[in-house]
């Protein structure tokens, strides 16, 4: 890693342990749902910050771990983070995938919003999305940071938030 | 082939969720219709257990609902308090 200063890489952040904890929870969660797999430790991805805790599940069973639209994968990583986050501690973010099912959809929905930003500025018109998890938000708001002629912003609340891409005039 | 153990799944998904620990209790009981797991804690960690519109109840049964897939045993969870 580099002793560089990244504006996403706070100086200060310090490993407290918790990544391993999380990792060692994880398996055994895996290990009593009787599921063949491993689990490694990986370092957050360039969209992520340094304090994240990203954690990659490989094996056979895979398939069984993601489910049905990936939602034992999205229950997995929601008990990880009850798990990690549970004293008062400082919040830090979880990502739990396997075999880079979440890595593809991501990549999927970024190269998604791009062609909907292009349809948004030929046809002059708001164009907004499905109500989406604040990371999947983030993902089509992070493709969306550097293209020219849109800007985006999420609206309503809770469940309901959407992300809407508007086009600017130039 | 590993086996799923479904009733140390929820212990460890339970003692990861609550503040006291030493207060979960789960009670198997055997159904016609398959096992029903019955899971009690302190009455100030259901919240906890339960979690804002019933999301942490709705994981720990996804999470059990996967576990059980293969066998075809179907295992109920029932929060009691």
């Amino acid at each position: 890693m580099s002793e560089e200063n990244n504006e996403q890489e706070p100086a200060s952040f310090v490993e407290d342990g918790r990544t391993d904890q999380a990792a060692d929870f994880l398996r055994d969660v895996l290990h009593s749902m009787g599921m063949r797999c491993q689990v490694h430790i990986e370092e957050p991805g360039e969209n992520d910050d340094i304090s994240d805790i990203c954690l990659q599940i490989e094996g056979p069973d895979a398939g069984r771990v993601i489910g049905k639209r990936g939602q034992t994968l999205a229950a997995l990583q929601y008990v990880v983070y009850r798990f990690v986050n549970r004293g008062g501690q400082l919040k830090r973010h979880v990502l739990v995938d396997a075999e880079g099912y979440t890595a593809r959809r991501e990549d999927n929905l970024a190269a998604m919003a791009e062609r909907l930003g292009q349809q948004a500025i030929a046809d002059n018109k708001i164009i907004t999305f499905e109500p989406m998890s604040p990371r999947d938000r983030r993902v089509v708001h992070l493709a969306l940071a550097k293209f020219a002629g849109v800007t985006t912003q999420s609206q309503g609340e809770g469940s309901e938030r959407r992300v809407q891409i508007i086009p600017v005039r130039r | 082939m590993r086996e799923a153990d479904p009733r140390e799944l929820v212990l460890l998904l339970a003692r990861a969720l609550v503040d006291q620990v030493d207060q979960v209790r789960i009670d198997e009981v055997p159904t016609p219709r398959g096992t029903v797991l019955q899971l009690s804690v302190a009455p100030e960690d259901i919240g906890k257990i339960i979690g804002k519109d019933g999301r942490t109840a709705q994981a720990l049964r996804t999470l059990l609902s996967a576990a059980t897939s293969r066998s075809g045993r179907r295992v109920q969870l029932d929060i009691v308090d």
